[in-house]
């Protein structure tokens, strides 16, 4: 059985801790340890700040979508904004680091799948999904 | 959770002592990004930044802590975060900053 969890919230920072303690508190119940609970926090997290930053003017409402099933935590983070073309993303360079660039990299090592999906003028949709461990 | 900062010179050492508590995050990375401004502004030297009581940041804070060393390394100068919690050491690892900062 999978339950769904919807939060459609504006693209304000201020907002952004909020979706970490809701996350937290999910991934708690769901039964994943802490070590996990903190990965999904911290790459949930980093794709509302990528929305934040860049998917929204402020006053846009943004979508957050939970998936919770038996296998697994799946988390949705979808914009309305410009979209980009991912084409363009390039991994950051860690042997020289710069202040910007650090946020997708760091979702897509700390959750077991991730998809991104944006197209100019579309949007943005980062799903990411962490595994349950037996 | 809100974000406090402290910092003291270090006169003995020739260093700033700053210290860190809450969450660093989009919300307030500006914070720590003005206070590291005014810090160097005062005195040019190297910081020493404790962050045991930092219990998250974000790639928006380590942003401004790569952005505050790039601007001191061209004058010699060094960033050290110490003691920091086991969640905030895993993020320095995964992107490598652990090389720079640790």
């Amino acid at each position: 059985m999978t339950d769904i969890l919807k939060l459609q919230l504006p693209g304000k920072p201020q907002y952004v801790s909020t979706v970490r303690m809701v996350i937290a508190s999910l991934a708690n119940s769901a039964g994943f340890d802490v070590e996990a609970i903190e990965d999904m926090k911290v790459a949930v997290s980093e794709a509302c700040t990528n929305v934040v930053c860049h998917g929204t003017n402020g006053d846009d409402l943004y979508e957050i979508s939970c998936e919770i099933s038996d296998e697994q935590f799946c988390v949705s983070v979808q914009d309305q904004g410009e979209g980009v073309d991912m084409d363009q993303y390039q991994a950051p360079n860690l042997d020289c680091p710069k202040e910007g660039g650090l946020g997708l990299f760091i979702i897509q090592t700390l959750m077991d799948e991730v998809e991104i999906t944006s197209e100019p003028g579309r949007g943005t949709k980062i799903r990411m999904v962490k595994y349950r461990q037996e | 959770m809100s974000l406090e900062i402290k910092r003291d010179y270090n006169t003995q050492e020739n260093r700033w002592d700053m210290v860190l508590a809450g969450e660093v995050d989009i919300n307030n990375a500006s914070q720590l990004r003005a206070e590291l401004k005014a810090m160097f502004e005062e005195k040019a030297s190297s910081v020493n930044i404790d962050i045991k009581e930092l219990s998250y940041i974000d790639s928006t804070g380590l942003g401004v802590i790569i952005g505050a060393y790039g601007r001191m390394k061209e004058q010699g100068i060094s960033v050290k975060l110490l003691n920091p919690a086991k969640n905030v050491e895993k993020l320095l690892k995964i992107t490598s900053l652990d090389r720079i900062f640790l």
